[in-house]
């Protein structure tokens, strides 16, 4: 059980690392929202079930999972919001130069 | 005082309070006497304060068809984390970021909402603007903005809300 949390929380612990790397290497705000989302998708998720399966059976467990309920869905709410208000503020999304 | 749009039916209101009280004994913990008629209190009076909004029509078969669309839908979003992923690590950033709109044939908010979520919440694609069944999509790749193109989510959703009324 230890083993397979400490093997959760790496893997989680890689998707957020990646999404760090995103948001300094993409260009633009739409861009960067992507890399954000990897974080509050994929690393959450696998970063909190490893928490609860260090935590084991109890009412950690049933609140990390009420967390992640809740987590999946406000965070799309919030980068939608960021996104939407970027587009109508009349931000261009990047684009690749064709030279 | 709120205008209330329907009478308070007691038999709702004690289910409502109930549930709440069970999510109040879930988070505290602890079986105290004080606690526990504290929180009795409290879920009493959140359920009548908001007693008058929605009427309760159970859609079991609805909420257990969404509940086996997450798996799914988990799947999708391994399956991107790791595209988007190799797209960030890679040394050229082969990225080619663009704006898509899509018009979906979805014909209730409730499935719209759910749309827009899971597009949301798949890595490397965001909704950026809503308008009825109109979504206006930015995708970080070719193959990302093909995934939203060929409708496979909204298959999906319109699947499981086949036997709705629509409302849109």
């Amino acid at each position: 059980m230890e083993i397979l949390s400490i093997i959760f929380i790496v893997a989680g612990l890689f998707f957020l690392i990646v999404a760090a790397i995103g948001v300094i290497r993409l260009p633009d705000v739409f861009s960067r929202s992507h890399a954000v989302s990897l974080t509050d998708s994929l690393g959450a998720f696998l970063m909190l079930v490893g928490i609860a399966l260090h935590g084991g059976l109890g009412t950690n467990m049933l609140k990390i999972l009420v967390v992640l309920a809740l987590l999946y869905i406000i965070n799309p709410v919030i980068t939608h919001a960021t996104v939407r208000a970027a587009l109508r503020s009349g931000l261009k999304p990047w684009k690749k130069e064709t030279s | 005082m709120a205008i209330r749009s329907r009478p308070i039916s007691p038999k709702f209101l004690f289910l409502k309070a109930m549930v709440l009280f069970m999510f109040w004994v879930l988070l505290s913990a602890s079986f105290e006497w004080i606690h526990l008629s504290l929180g009795l209190v409290f879920s009493f009076a959140v359920a009548w304060g908001n007693a008058g909004h929605s009427s309760f029509v159970p859609k079991f078969r609805l909420w257990s068809r969404i509940l086996l669309y997450f798996p799914w839908l988990f799947y999708k979003i391994v399956q991107s984390s790791l595209h988007l992923s190799k797209l960030i690590l890679h040394p050229a950033l082969p990225i080619a970021p663009q704006l898509i709109s899509v018009e979906s044939k979805l014909n209730h908010h409730a499935a719209i909402v759910l749309l827009g979520n899971s597009i949301t919440l798949t890595p490397g694609t965001v909704t950026a603007e809503v308008d009825r069944n109109k979504l206006i999509v930015h995708a970080l790749d070719q193959p990302l903005s093909e995934g939203i193109k060929n409708k496979q989510i909204e298959s999906k959703i319109a699947e499981i809300f086949k036997d709705q009324e629509p409302d849109l």
